[in-house]
Protein backbone atom coordinates (compact mmCIF):
# COMPACT_ATOMS: atom_id res chain seq x y z
CA UNK A 1 0.00 0.00 0.00
CA UNK A 2 0.97 3.24 -1.29
CA UNK A 3 2.96 5.45 1.83
CA UNK A 4 4.78 8.24 2.57
CA UNK A 5 7.76 7.10 4.66
CA UNK A 6 10.03 9.68 5.65
CA UNK A 7 12.54 9.26 2.42
CA UNK A 8 9.72 10.15 0.06
CA UNK A 9 8.96 13.00 2.15
CA UNK A 10 12.42 14.40 2.37
CA UNK A 11 12.98 13.60 -1.36
CA UNK A 12 9.86 15.47 -2.01
CA UNK A 13 11.08 18.37 -0.18
CA UNK A 14 14.28 18.40 -1.25
CA UNK A 15 13.47 17.97 -5.13
CA UNK A 16 10.77 21.17 -4.48
CA UNK A 17 12.92 23.29 -2.61
CA UNK A 18 16.04 22.25 -5.35
CA UNK A 19 13.61 23.05 -8.44
CA UNK A 20 12.36 25.97 -7.02
CA UNK A 21 15.94 27.35 -6.08
CA UNK A 22 17.49 26.88 -9.30
CA UNK A 23 14.47 28.44 -10.60
CA UNK A 24 15.67 31.43 -9.46
CA UNK A 25 19.07 31.17 -10.20
CA UNK A 26 19.03 29.42 -13.66
CA UNK A 27 19.62 31.61 -17.22
CA UNK A 28 17.53 30.81 -20.61
CA UNK A 29 18.59 27.50 -21.30
CA UNK A 30 18.31 25.92 -17.43
CA UNK A 31 14.58 27.37 -17.55
CA UNK A 32 13.89 25.27 -20.86
CA UNK A 33 15.24 22.00 -19.17
CA UNK A 34 13.31 22.72 -16.13
CA UNK A 35 10.08 23.29 -18.03
CA UNK A 36 11.03 19.81 -19.44
CA UNK A 37 11.46 18.03 -16.77
CA UNK A 38 8.21 18.99 -15.03
CA UNK A 39 6.26 17.81 -17.95
CA UNK A 40 7.93 14.30 -18.22
CA UNK A 41 7.58 14.48 -14.84
CA UNK A 42 3.49 15.01 -14.63
CA UNK A 43 3.69 12.29 -17.61
CA UNK A 44 5.96 10.02 -15.63
CA UNK A 45 3.51 10.43 -11.92
CA UNK A 46 0.41 9.77 -14.16
CA UNK A 47 2.06 6.68 -15.56
CA UNK A 48 3.61 5.03 -12.37
CA UNK A 49 0.11 6.01 -10.88
CA UNK A 50 -1.99 2.93 -12.96
CA UNK A 51 1.89 1.19 -13.91
CA UNK A 52 3.75 1.15 -10.96
CA UNK A 53 0.66 0.56 -8.21
CA UNK A 54 -1.73 -0.85 -10.39
CA UNK A 55 -0.04 -3.56 -12.55
CA UNK A 56 -1.48 -1.68 -15.61
CA UNK A 57 1.47 -0.82 -18.29
CA UNK A 58 0.41 1.47 -20.79
CA UNK A 59 1.68 2.36 -23.90
CA UNK A 60 -1.07 4.64 -24.52
CA UNK A 61 0.19 7.78 -22.43
CA UNK A 62 2.33 9.46 -24.97
CA UNK A 63 -1.55 9.75 -26.90
CA UNK A 64 -3.25 10.93 -23.67
CA UNK A 65 -0.70 13.24 -23.67
CA UNK A 66 -0.80 14.78 -27.29
CA UNK A 67 -4.98 14.39 -27.29
CA UNK A 68 -4.37 16.64 -24.09
CA UNK A 69 -1.96 19.05 -26.21
CA UNK A 70 -4.10 19.13 -29.14
CA UNK A 71 -7.61 20.09 -27.70
CA UNK A 72 -5.89 22.69 -25.69
CA UNK A 73 -4.29 24.39 -28.41
CA UNK A 74 -7.81 23.58 -30.71
CA UNK A 75 -9.54 24.82 -27.59
CA UNK A 76 -7.55 28.15 -27.20
CA UNK A 77 -6.77 28.86 -30.44
CA UNK A 78 -9.72 28.27 -32.37
CA UNK A 79 -12.56 27.55 -30.64
CA UNK A 80 -11.49 31.11 -28.87
CA UNK A 81 -11.37 29.78 -25.17
CA UNK A 82 -9.20 31.40 -22.79
CA UNK A 83 -6.72 29.28 -21.34
CA UNK A 84 -7.59 28.08 -18.30
CA UNK A 85 -11.30 26.49 -19.45
CA UNK A 86 -8.93 25.40 -22.58
CA UNK A 87 -6.82 23.31 -19.90
CA UNK A 88 -10.22 21.73 -18.21
CA UNK A 89 -11.75 21.25 -21.40
CA UNK A 90 -8.31 19.23 -22.68
CA UNK A 91 -7.55 17.15 -19.58
CA UNK A 92 -11.90 16.33 -19.65
CA UNK A 93 -11.44 14.97 -22.75
CA UNK A 94 -8.25 12.79 -21.77
CA UNK A 95 -9.64 11.76 -19.02
CA UNK A 96 -12.84 10.78 -20.98
CA UNK A 97 -10.70 8.72 -23.53
CA UNK A 98 -8.72 7.20 -20.90
CA UNK A 99 -12.21 5.51 -19.10
CA UNK A 100 -12.96 4.49 -22.63
CA UNK A 101 -9.73 2.83 -22.96
CA UNK A 102 -9.69 1.79 -19.24
CA UNK A 103 -13.07 -0.04 -19.81
CA UNK A 104 -12.08 -2.11 -22.81
CA UNK A 105 -8.64 -3.13 -21.63
CA UNK A 106 -9.49 -3.99 -18.20
CA UNK A 107 -10.39 -7.40 -19.01
CA UNK A 108 -7.25 -7.81 -20.81
CA UNK A 109 -3.82 -8.27 -18.52
CA UNK A 110 -0.35 -8.26 -19.00
CA UNK A 111 0.99 -8.39 -22.63
CA UNK A 112 -2.56 -8.30 -24.11
CA UNK A 113 -3.31 -5.17 -21.69
CA UNK A 114 0.02 -3.27 -23.24
CA UNK A 115 -1.04 -4.53 -26.86
CA UNK A 116 -4.56 -3.23 -26.56
CA UNK A 117 -3.13 -0.33 -24.91
CA UNK A 118 -0.80 0.39 -27.77
CA UNK A 119 -3.57 -0.07 -30.40
CA UNK A 120 -5.58 2.50 -28.91
CA UNK A 121 -2.47 4.88 -28.92
CA UNK A 122 -1.89 4.47 -32.46
CA UNK A 123 -5.18 4.97 -33.42
CA UNK A 124 -5.28 8.29 -32.05
CA UNK A 125 -1.76 9.03 -33.73
CA UNK A 126 -2.80 8.12 -36.93
CA UNK A 127 -6.51 10.57 -36.59
CA UNK A 128 -4.53 13.38 -35.55
CA UNK A 129 -1.81 13.16 -38.33
CA UNK A 130 -4.21 12.52 -41.00
CA UNK A 131 -7.12 14.62 -40.09
CA UNK A 132 -7.07 17.93 -41.99
CA UNK A 133 -8.61 19.57 -38.56
CA UNK A 134 -4.98 19.61 -37.22
CA UNK A 135 -2.53 20.43 -39.52
CA UNK A 136 -1.44 16.70 -39.98
CA UNK A 137 2.28 16.26 -40.38
CA UNK A 138 2.65 20.20 -39.70
CA UNK A 139 1.41 20.10 -36.80
CA UNK A 140 -0.35 23.13 -35.02
CA UNK A 141 1.45 26.56 -33.58
CA UNK A 142 0.26 29.31 -31.76
CA UNK A 143 -1.22 27.47 -28.42
CA UNK A 144 -1.33 30.66 -25.68
CA UNK A 145 -0.07 30.39 -22.30
CA UNK A 146 -2.29 31.28 -19.28
CA UNK A 147 -2.60 34.89 -18.49
CA UNK A 148 -1.74 35.67 -15.32
CA UNK A 149 -0.79 39.33 -16.06
CA UNK A 150 -3.54 40.34 -13.58
CA UNK A 151 -1.47 38.88 -10.51
CA UNK A 152 1.53 40.48 -12.10
CA UNK A 153 2.69 37.20 -13.40
CA UNK A 154 4.20 36.95 -16.98
CA UNK A 155 4.54 33.38 -18.33
CA UNK A 156 5.73 34.72 -21.39
CA UNK A 157 9.15 34.56 -19.45
CA UNK A 158 10.34 31.59 -18.64
CA UNK A 159 11.38 32.00 -15.22
CA UNK A 160 7.90 32.42 -14.51
CA UNK A 161 6.76 29.97 -16.60
CA UNK A 162 9.18 26.97 -14.93
CA UNK A 163 8.00 27.81 -11.35
CA UNK A 164 4.25 27.71 -12.90
CA UNK A 165 5.15 24.00 -14.34
CA UNK A 166 6.39 23.06 -11.09
CA UNK A 167 3.69 24.23 -9.34
CA UNK A 168 1.43 21.98 -11.58
CA UNK A 169 3.95 18.49 -11.23
CA UNK A 170 3.36 19.59 -7.23
CA UNK A 171 -0.90 19.49 -8.25
CA UNK A 172 -0.30 16.47 -9.93
CA UNK A 173 1.58 14.19 -7.01
CA UNK A 174 -1.27 15.83 -4.67
CA UNK A 175 -3.66 14.11 -7.07
CA UNK A 176 -2.04 10.89 -7.58
CA UNK A 177 -0.54 10.96 -3.58
CA UNK A 178 -4.41 11.40 -2.90
CA UNK A 179 -6.09 9.04 -4.96
CA UNK A 180 -3.90 6.31 -3.82
CA UNK A 181 -4.91 6.78 -0.50
CA UNK A 182 -8.72 6.79 -1.20
CA UNK A 183 -10.48 3.62 -1.66
CA UNK A 184 -9.82 3.45 -5.01
CA UNK A 185 -6.26 3.51 -4.58
CA UNK A 186 -6.15 1.20 -2.33
CA UNK A 187 -8.48 -1.87 -4.65
CA UNK A 188 -5.65 -0.37 -7.71
CA UNK A 189 -3.12 -1.55 -5.37
CA UNK A 190 -5.25 -5.60 -4.59
CA UNK A 191 -5.83 -5.47 -7.88
CA UNK A 192 -2.36 -5.52 -8.83
CA UNK A 193 -1.72 -8.29 -6.20
CA UNK A 194 -4.78 -10.06 -7.14
CA UNK A 195 -7.88 -9.09 -9.00
CA UNK A 196 -9.56 -12.62 -8.37
CA UNK A 197 -10.08 -12.42 -4.84
CA UNK A 198 -11.13 -8.60 -5.48
CA UNK A 199 -13.36 -9.69 -7.82
CA UNK A 200 -14.95 -11.96 -5.03
CA UNK A 201 -15.10 -9.64 -2.02
CA UNK A 202 -17.28 -7.53 -4.68
CA UNK A 203 -15.81 -5.31 -6.40
CA UNK A 204 -17.03 -3.95 -10.10
CA UNK A 205 -13.32 -4.53 -11.55
CA UNK A 206 -13.16 -2.65 -14.65
CA UNK A 207 -15.00 -0.18 -13.31
CA UNK A 208 -12.02 0.60 -10.32
CA UNK A 209 -9.80 0.32 -13.26
CA UNK A 210 -11.36 2.28 -15.80
CA UNK A 211 -11.49 5.21 -13.08
CA UNK A 212 -8.31 4.79 -12.40
CA UNK A 213 -7.00 4.89 -15.86
CA UNK A 214 -8.93 8.55 -16.49
CA UNK A 215 -7.70 10.05 -13.17
CA UNK A 216 -3.85 8.99 -14.80
CA UNK A 217 -5.52 10.10 -18.03
CA UNK A 218 -6.79 13.52 -16.54
CA UNK A 219 -2.83 13.93 -15.71
CA UNK A 220 -1.14 12.87 -18.55
CA UNK A 221 -3.85 15.61 -20.53
CA UNK A 222 -2.29 18.02 -18.13
CA UNK A 223 1.15 17.50 -19.44
CA UNK A 224 0.14 17.69 -23.26
CA UNK A 225 -1.50 20.93 -22.29
CA UNK A 226 2.12 22.15 -20.53
CA UNK A 227 4.12 20.59 -22.99
CA UNK A 228 1.96 22.75 -25.66
CA UNK A 229 2.34 25.80 -23.61
CA UNK A 230 6.20 25.60 -23.54
CA UNK A 231 7.09 25.16 -26.85
CA UNK A 232 3.65 26.79 -28.66
CA UNK A 233 4.05 24.05 -31.48
CA UNK A 234 2.62 20.72 -31.40
CA UNK A 235 3.05 17.77 -33.78
CA UNK A 236 1.41 14.32 -34.24
CA UNK A 237 5.18 12.88 -32.62
CA UNK A 238 3.79 14.03 -29.16
CA UNK A 239 1.09 11.20 -29.53
CA UNK A 240 3.63 8.53 -30.91
CA UNK A 241 3.78 5.29 -28.92
CA UNK A 242 7.29 6.21 -28.22
CA UNK A 243 6.40 8.93 -25.91
CA UNK A 244 4.76 6.56 -24.22
CA UNK A 245 7.51 4.15 -24.13
CA UNK A 246 10.32 6.68 -22.64
CA UNK A 247 7.86 7.48 -20.21
CA UNK A 248 7.61 3.76 -19.39
CA UNK A 249 11.70 3.67 -19.30
CA UNK A 250 11.39 7.03 -17.01
CA UNK A 251 9.61 5.35 -14.68
CA UNK A 252 11.21 2.42 -14.61
CA UNK A 253 14.54 4.24 -14.21
CA UNK A 254 13.22 5.99 -11.67
CA UNK A 255 11.57 3.24 -9.88
CA UNK A 256 7.86 1.66 -10.17
CA UNK A 257 5.26 2.22 -7.99
CA UNK A 258 7.03 5.03 -5.91
CA UNK A 259 5.47 7.79 -7.27
CA UNK A 260 8.57 10.18 -6.12
CA UNK A 261 11.13 7.93 -8.00
CA UNK A 262 9.45 8.81 -11.49
CA UNK A 263 10.47 12.52 -10.81
CA UNK A 264 13.69 11.44 -9.59
CA UNK A 265 13.91 9.38 -12.95
CA UNK A 266 12.50 12.61 -15.10
CA UNK A 267 15.35 14.64 -14.04
CA UNK A 268 18.20 12.00 -14.26
CA UNK A 269 16.57 11.44 -18.00
CA UNK A 270 16.34 14.90 -18.80
CA UNK A 271 19.54 15.78 -17.84
CA UNK A 272 21.39 12.81 -19.11
CA UNK A 273 20.13 13.53 -22.73
CA UNK A 274 21.24 17.13 -22.51
CA UNK A 275 24.58 16.32 -20.80
CA UNK A 276 25.17 13.22 -23.19
CA UNK A 277 23.56 14.73 -26.59
CA UNK A 278 26.56 17.44 -25.94
CA UNK A 279 28.81 15.08 -25.98
CA UNK A 280 27.93 12.46 -28.78
CA UNK A 281 25.07 12.31 -31.13
CA UNK A 282 24.67 8.56 -30.05
CA UNK A 283 22.93 9.53 -26.90
CA UNK A 284 20.33 6.83 -26.90
CA UNK A 285 22.62 3.82 -26.90
CA UNK A 286 24.17 5.49 -23.51
CA UNK A 287 20.54 6.02 -22.18
CA UNK A 288 20.64 2.41 -23.54
CA UNK A 289 23.13 1.01 -21.44
CA UNK A 290 22.25 2.60 -17.90
CA UNK A 291 18.84 1.30 -18.58
CA UNK A 292 20.24 -2.18 -18.91
CA UNK A 293 22.71 -1.62 -16.30
CA UNK A 294 19.62 -0.44 -13.43
CA UNK A 295 17.51 -3.69 -14.63
CA UNK A 296 20.06 -6.06 -14.38
CA UNK A 297 20.76 -4.63 -10.76
CA UNK A 298 17.20 -5.97 -9.94
CA UNK A 299 16.92 -3.31 -7.82
CA UNK A 300 13.51 -1.20 -8.57
CA UNK A 301 15.36 1.76 -9.93
CA UNK A 302 17.46 4.74 -8.86
CA UNK A 303 14.97 5.33 -6.18
CA UNK A 304 13.89 2.18 -5.52
CA UNK A 305 17.67 1.29 -4.94
CA UNK A 306 18.03 3.90 -2.02
CA UNK A 307 14.70 2.95 -0.50
CA UNK A 308 16.21 -0.50 -0.58
CA UNK A 309 19.41 0.13 1.22
CA UNK A 310 17.71 2.90 3.83
CA UNK A 311 14.80 -0.03 4.90
CA UNK A 312 18.26 -2.80 4.84
CA UNK A 313 20.08 -0.32 7.46
CA UNK A 314 17.01 0.43 9.59
CA UNK A 315 16.25 -3.69 9.80
CA UNK A 316 19.52 -4.21 11.03
CA UNK A 317 19.18 -3.39 14.90
CA UNK A 318 16.75 -6.02 15.20
CA UNK A 319 18.29 -8.41 13.48
CA UNK A 320 21.82 -8.03 16.16
CA UNK A 321 19.18 -7.99 18.36
CA UNK A 322 17.73 -11.07 17.74
CA UNK A 323 21.10 -12.51 17.41
CA UNK A 324 22.28 -11.05 21.33
CA UNK A 325 18.96 -11.93 22.37
CA UNK A 326 19.39 -15.75 21.08
CA UNK B 1 -31.83 -19.52 2.25
CA UNK B 2 -29.03 -20.86 -0.40
CA UNK B 3 -30.62 -23.44 -2.73
CA UNK B 4 -29.28 -25.09 -5.95
CA UNK B 5 -32.25 -27.09 -8.17
CA UNK B 6 -30.84 -29.92 -10.63
CA UNK B 7 -27.23 -27.99 -11.68
CA UNK B 8 -25.05 -29.41 -14.25
CA UNK B 9 -22.00 -29.20 -15.26
CA UNK B 10 -19.93 -30.98 -17.80
CA UNK B 11 -16.44 -29.91 -19.16
CA UNK B 12 -16.71 -31.37 -22.60
CA UNK B 13 -17.52 -34.88 -22.17
CA UNK B 14 -16.65 -35.10 -18.48
CA UNK B 15 -19.64 -34.33 -16.68
CA UNK B 16 -19.02 -32.50 -12.85
CA UNK B 17 -21.83 -31.72 -11.76
CA UNK B 18 -24.82 -33.63 -11.91
CA UNK B 19 -28.25 -33.09 -11.21
CA UNK B 20 -27.22 -31.18 -7.77
CA UNK B 21 -30.34 -30.04 -5.90
CA UNK B 22 -29.53 -28.81 -2.20
CA UNK B 23 -31.06 -26.51 0.39
CA UNK B 24 -29.54 -25.20 3.06
CA UNK B 25 -31.18 -22.74 5.80
CA UNK B 26 -30.40 -19.85 7.28
CA UNK B 27 -27.51 -20.71 10.11
CA UNK B 28 -26.95 -24.03 8.88
CA UNK B 29 -23.39 -25.75 9.14
CA UNK B 30 -23.39 -28.26 6.40
CA UNK B 31 -20.05 -29.93 5.84
CA UNK B 32 -19.64 -31.55 1.98
CA UNK B 33 -17.44 -34.75 2.00
CA UNK B 34 -16.21 -36.37 -1.11
CA UNK B 35 -13.29 -38.31 -2.81
CA UNK B 36 -10.99 -36.08 -4.67
CA UNK B 37 -12.16 -35.45 -8.18
CA UNK B 38 -15.99 -35.74 -6.83
CA UNK B 39 -16.85 -31.88 -7.99
CA UNK B 40 -16.88 -30.31 -4.84
CA UNK B 41 -14.58 -27.00 -5.89
CA UNK B 42 -16.63 -27.18 -8.91
CA UNK B 43 -19.94 -26.88 -7.04
CA UNK B 44 -18.67 -24.22 -4.79
CA UNK B 45 -17.07 -21.78 -8.40
CA UNK B 46 -20.47 -21.93 -9.47
CA UNK B 47 -22.26 -20.87 -6.41
CA UNK B 48 -19.94 -17.83 -6.34
CA UNK B 49 -20.23 -17.35 -10.05
CA UNK B 50 -16.79 -18.04 -11.17
CA UNK B 51 -18.56 -20.88 -13.09
CA UNK B 52 -21.66 -21.02 -15.19
CA UNK B 53 -23.76 -23.82 -14.68
CA UNK B 54 -25.12 -26.27 -18.13
CA UNK B 55 -28.52 -25.97 -16.55
CA UNK B 56 -30.05 -25.70 -13.16
CA UNK B 57 -30.66 -22.74 -11.07
CA UNK B 58 -29.43 -20.88 -8.13
CA UNK B 59 -31.12 -19.52 -5.34
CA UNK B 60 -29.88 -17.42 -2.38
CA UNK B 61 -32.79 -16.10 -0.12
CA UNK B 62 -35.44 -17.07 -2.84
CA UNK B 63 -33.80 -15.00 -5.60
CA UNK B 64 -32.57 -16.47 -8.75
CA UNK B 65 -28.71 -15.51 -8.99
CA UNK B 66 -27.49 -18.04 -11.77
CA UNK B 67 -26.99 -15.03 -14.07
CA UNK B 68 -25.85 -12.85 -11.47
CA UNK B 69 -22.02 -12.24 -11.90
CA UNK B 70 -18.88 -13.16 -9.29
CA UNK B 71 -19.00 -9.35 -7.63
CA UNK B 72 -22.45 -9.28 -7.59
CA UNK B 73 -22.93 -12.53 -5.64
CA UNK B 74 -20.59 -10.83 -3.44
CA UNK B 75 -22.75 -7.91 -2.30
CA UNK B 76 -25.42 -10.12 -1.74
CA UNK B 77 -23.76 -11.58 1.32
CA UNK B 78 -22.12 -14.32 -0.33
CA UNK B 79 -17.98 -15.28 0.58
CA UNK B 80 -15.52 -17.69 0.10
CA UNK B 81 -12.42 -18.96 0.44
CA UNK B 82 -10.16 -20.72 -1.57
CA UNK B 83 -8.59 -24.30 -1.35
CA UNK B 84 -5.26 -22.51 -2.73
CA UNK B 85 -4.59 -19.47 -0.82
CA UNK B 86 -5.45 -16.25 -2.50
CA UNK B 87 -4.59 -13.88 -0.97
CA UNK B 88 -2.77 -9.86 -1.31
CA UNK B 89 0.93 -11.18 -1.42
CA UNK B 90 2.27 -7.81 -1.58
CA UNK B 91 0.64 -6.48 1.33
CA UNK B 92 0.45 -6.95 5.10
CA UNK B 93 -2.50 -8.96 6.96
CA UNK B 94 -3.68 -6.23 8.58
CA UNK B 95 -3.99 -4.59 5.01
CA UNK B 96 -5.36 -7.68 3.46
CA UNK B 97 -8.08 -7.50 6.00
CA UNK B 98 -8.80 -3.32 5.53
CA UNK B 99 -8.94 -3.88 1.57
CA UNK B 100 -11.22 -6.60 1.64
CA UNK B 101 -13.37 -5.03 4.73
CA UNK B 102 -13.41 -2.03 2.91
CA UNK B 103 -14.45 -3.37 -1.01
CA UNK B 104 -17.32 -5.52 0.96
CA UNK B 105 -18.26 -1.87 2.64
CA UNK B 106 -18.35 -0.21 -0.47
CA UNK B 107 -15.57 1.84 -0.12
CA UNK B 108 -13.49 -0.14 -2.54
CA UNK B 109 -14.10 2.96 -5.29
CA UNK B 110 -14.25 6.03 -3.49
CA UNK B 111 -12.15 9.09 -4.05
CA UNK B 112 -11.66 11.15 -0.88
CA UNK B 113 -11.09 9.15 2.47
CA UNK B 114 -9.18 6.56 2.89
CA UNK B 115 -10.77 3.38 3.63
CA UNK B 116 -8.11 1.76 5.79
CA UNK B 117 -8.71 4.60 8.45
CA UNK B 118 -12.40 4.64 8.98
CA UNK B 119 -13.71 3.60 12.34
CA UNK B 120 -15.89 1.05 10.39
CA UNK B 121 -13.26 -1.12 8.61
CA UNK B 122 -10.85 -0.87 11.38
CA UNK B 123 -13.38 -2.25 13.82
CA UNK B 124 -13.92 -4.96 11.22
CA UNK B 125 -10.19 -5.57 11.08
CA UNK B 126 -10.07 -5.90 14.88
CA UNK B 127 -13.14 -8.46 15.25
CA UNK B 128 -11.78 -10.89 12.61
CA UNK B 129 -8.05 -10.47 13.33
CA UNK B 130 -9.22 -11.78 16.54
CA UNK B 131 -11.57 -14.59 15.39
CA UNK B 132 -8.92 -15.67 13.12
CA UNK B 133 -6.20 -15.53 15.53
CA UNK B 134 -4.27 -12.96 13.98
CA UNK B 135 -4.20 -9.62 15.99
CA UNK B 136 -0.88 -9.85 17.07
CA UNK B 137 0.31 -9.87 13.24
CA UNK B 138 -1.22 -7.50 11.75
CA UNK B 139 1.89 -5.44 10.61
CA UNK B 140 3.43 -8.48 9.45
CA UNK B 141 3.70 -9.23 5.25
CA UNK B 142 1.84 -11.88 4.24
CA UNK B 143 5.02 -13.06 2.02
CA UNK B 144 6.91 -12.86 5.56
CA UNK B 145 4.76 -15.51 7.16
CA UNK B 146 3.95 -19.31 7.41
CA UNK B 147 1.86 -21.24 5.26
CA UNK B 148 -0.56 -22.04 8.40
CA UNK B 149 -0.71 -18.69 8.95
CA UNK B 150 -1.66 -17.85 5.92
CA UNK B 151 -4.64 -19.98 6.13
CA UNK B 152 -5.98 -18.71 8.77
CA UNK B 153 -5.89 -15.01 6.74
CA UNK B 154 -8.03 -16.94 4.18
CA UNK B 155 -10.70 -17.64 6.37
CA UNK B 156 -10.33 -14.16 7.78
CA UNK B 157 -10.36 -12.51 4.52
CA UNK B 158 -13.89 -14.61 3.42
CA UNK B 159 -15.14 -13.06 6.98
CA UNK B 160 -14.19 -9.78 6.65
CA UNK B 161 -17.02 -8.87 4.21
CA UNK B 162 -19.28 -9.68 7.40
CA UNK B 163 -21.28 -12.30 5.13
CA UNK B 164 -24.51 -13.70 5.47
CA UNK B 165 -23.15 -16.90 3.46
CA UNK B 166 -19.89 -18.52 3.72
CA UNK B 167 -18.88 -21.33 1.82
CA UNK B 168 -15.14 -22.34 2.60
CA UNK B 169 -13.05 -24.54 0.30
CA UNK B 170 -10.70 -27.09 2.48
CA UNK B 171 -10.03 -24.08 5.03
CA UNK B 172 -7.85 -26.63 7.32
CA UNK B 173 -6.27 -28.94 4.15
CA UNK B 174 -2.19 -28.97 4.51
CA UNK B 175 -2.30 -27.61 8.22
CA UNK B 176 -1.40 -29.54 11.63
CA UNK B 177 -3.78 -31.20 13.78
CA UNK B 178 -3.54 -28.46 16.51
CA UNK B 179 -4.19 -25.30 13.66
CA UNK B 180 -7.61 -27.94 12.67
CA UNK B 181 -8.17 -27.51 16.21
CA UNK B 182 -8.54 -24.40 15.98
CA UNK B 183 -10.31 -23.74 13.46
CA UNK B 184 -13.00 -26.12 14.61
CA UNK B 185 -13.35 -23.57 17.95
CA UNK B 186 -13.28 -20.39 15.51
CA UNK B 187 -16.22 -22.59 13.66
CA UNK B 188 -18.21 -23.42 16.70
CA UNK B 189 -17.75 -19.43 17.82
CA UNK B 190 -19.30 -18.05 14.06
CA UNK B 191 -22.65 -16.06 14.78
CA UNK B 192 -25.40 -19.09 14.69
CA UNK B 193 -27.41 -16.65 12.23
CA UNK B 194 -24.16 -17.24 9.72
CA UNK B 195 -24.79 -19.75 7.30
CA UNK B 196 -21.74 -22.13 6.71
CA UNK B 197 -21.11 -24.50 3.77
CA UNK B 198 -16.84 -25.78 3.79
CA UNK B 199 -15.65 -28.74 1.91
CA UNK B 200 -13.77 -30.86 3.74
CA UNK B 201 -11.80 -33.92 4.05
CA UNK B 202 -11.04 -33.99 7.67
CA UNK B 203 -13.88 -36.39 8.86
CA UNK B 204 -13.74 -35.18 12.76
CA UNK B 205 -14.61 -31.78 11.48
CA UNK B 206 -17.47 -32.87 9.93
CA UNK B 207 -18.73 -34.95 12.51
CA UNK B 208 -17.77 -31.92 14.92
CA UNK B 209 -19.11 -29.09 13.63
CA UNK B 210 -21.87 -29.94 11.22
CA UNK B 211 -25.33 -29.65 11.72
CA UNK B 212 -25.80 -31.35 8.63
CA UNK B 213 -23.50 -33.53 5.69
CA UNK B 214 -23.76 -33.81 1.80
CA UNK B 215 -21.75 -36.28 0.62
CA UNK B 216 -20.59 -36.18 -3.08
CA UNK B 217 -19.33 -38.67 -5.60
CA UNK B 218 -18.71 -38.42 -9.09
CA UNK B 219 -20.66 -35.57 -9.10
CA UNK B 220 -23.56 -36.65 -7.82
CA UNK B 221 -25.44 -35.91 -4.47
CA UNK B 222 -25.39 -39.98 -2.80
CA UNK B 223 -25.62 -38.63 0.88
CA UNK B 224 -27.94 -35.73 2.11
CA UNK B 225 -28.30 -35.85 5.77
CA UNK B 226 -27.66 -35.37 9.61
CA UNK B 227 -23.77 -36.15 10.84
CA UNK B 228 -25.38 -39.60 12.98
CA UNK B 229 -26.82 -40.90 9.88
CA UNK B 230 -23.90 -40.80 7.74
CA UNK B 231 -21.43 -41.92 10.27
CA UNK B 232 -23.87 -45.10 10.13
CA UNK B 233 -24.50 -45.26 6.41
CA UNK B 234 -22.97 -47.81 4.93
CA UNK B 235 -22.82 -46.32 1.69
CA UNK B 236 -20.72 -43.06 2.39
CA UNK B 237 -18.38 -45.89 4.22
CA UNK B 238 -18.11 -47.72 0.63
CA UNK B 239 -17.38 -44.89 -1.26
CA UNK B 240 -15.84 -43.01 1.46
CA UNK B 241 -13.87 -44.44 3.68
CA UNK B 242 -13.73 -47.91 2.01
CA UNK B 243 -10.37 -46.81 0.63
CA UNK B 244 -9.03 -46.05 4.19
CA UNK B 245 -10.75 -49.62 6.30
CA UNK B 246 -8.39 -51.47 2.58
CA UNK B 247 -5.50 -49.96 3.78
Amino acid sequence: MFTHTPLRLTTLATLAIGALAYAFVAGFFGLEILAEIAILAILVIALDLVAGFGGMLSLCHGALLGVGAYAFTVAAKDAGLSAFPAMVLAVALSAALAFVIGAVCARSIGIYFIMATLAFGQMAYSFVFQSPLFGGDDGLSGAPRPDLTAIGIDLTDSRAFAIYAIALVALTYLVAASTLRSGLGRSLVGLHHNEKRLRALGLTVWRAKATAFAISGALAGLAGCLAAQHTQYISPGLLSWTVSGEALVVVILGGLGTLAGPIVGAILFVVLKHEISAITPYWHAIVGLILIAVVMSRANGVFGYVEARMAARAAKPTLEKAKADA
Amino acid sequence: MLETRALNKSFGAIHVTKGVSLRLEKGERRVILGPNGAGKTTLFNQLVGELTPNSGSIHLDGADITALRVADRARLGLSRSYQKNTLFDGLTIGENLGLSAAVALGKGQGLWRDPLQSAEVRETVKEVAAQVDLAPLLAMPVNAVSYGIRRQLEVGIALSTRPKFILMDEPTSGVGPEMSKGFHRLLKALPRDLTVLIIEHDMDLAFDVADTITVLNYGEVVFDGLPGAARDSQLLKDIYLGAWEDA
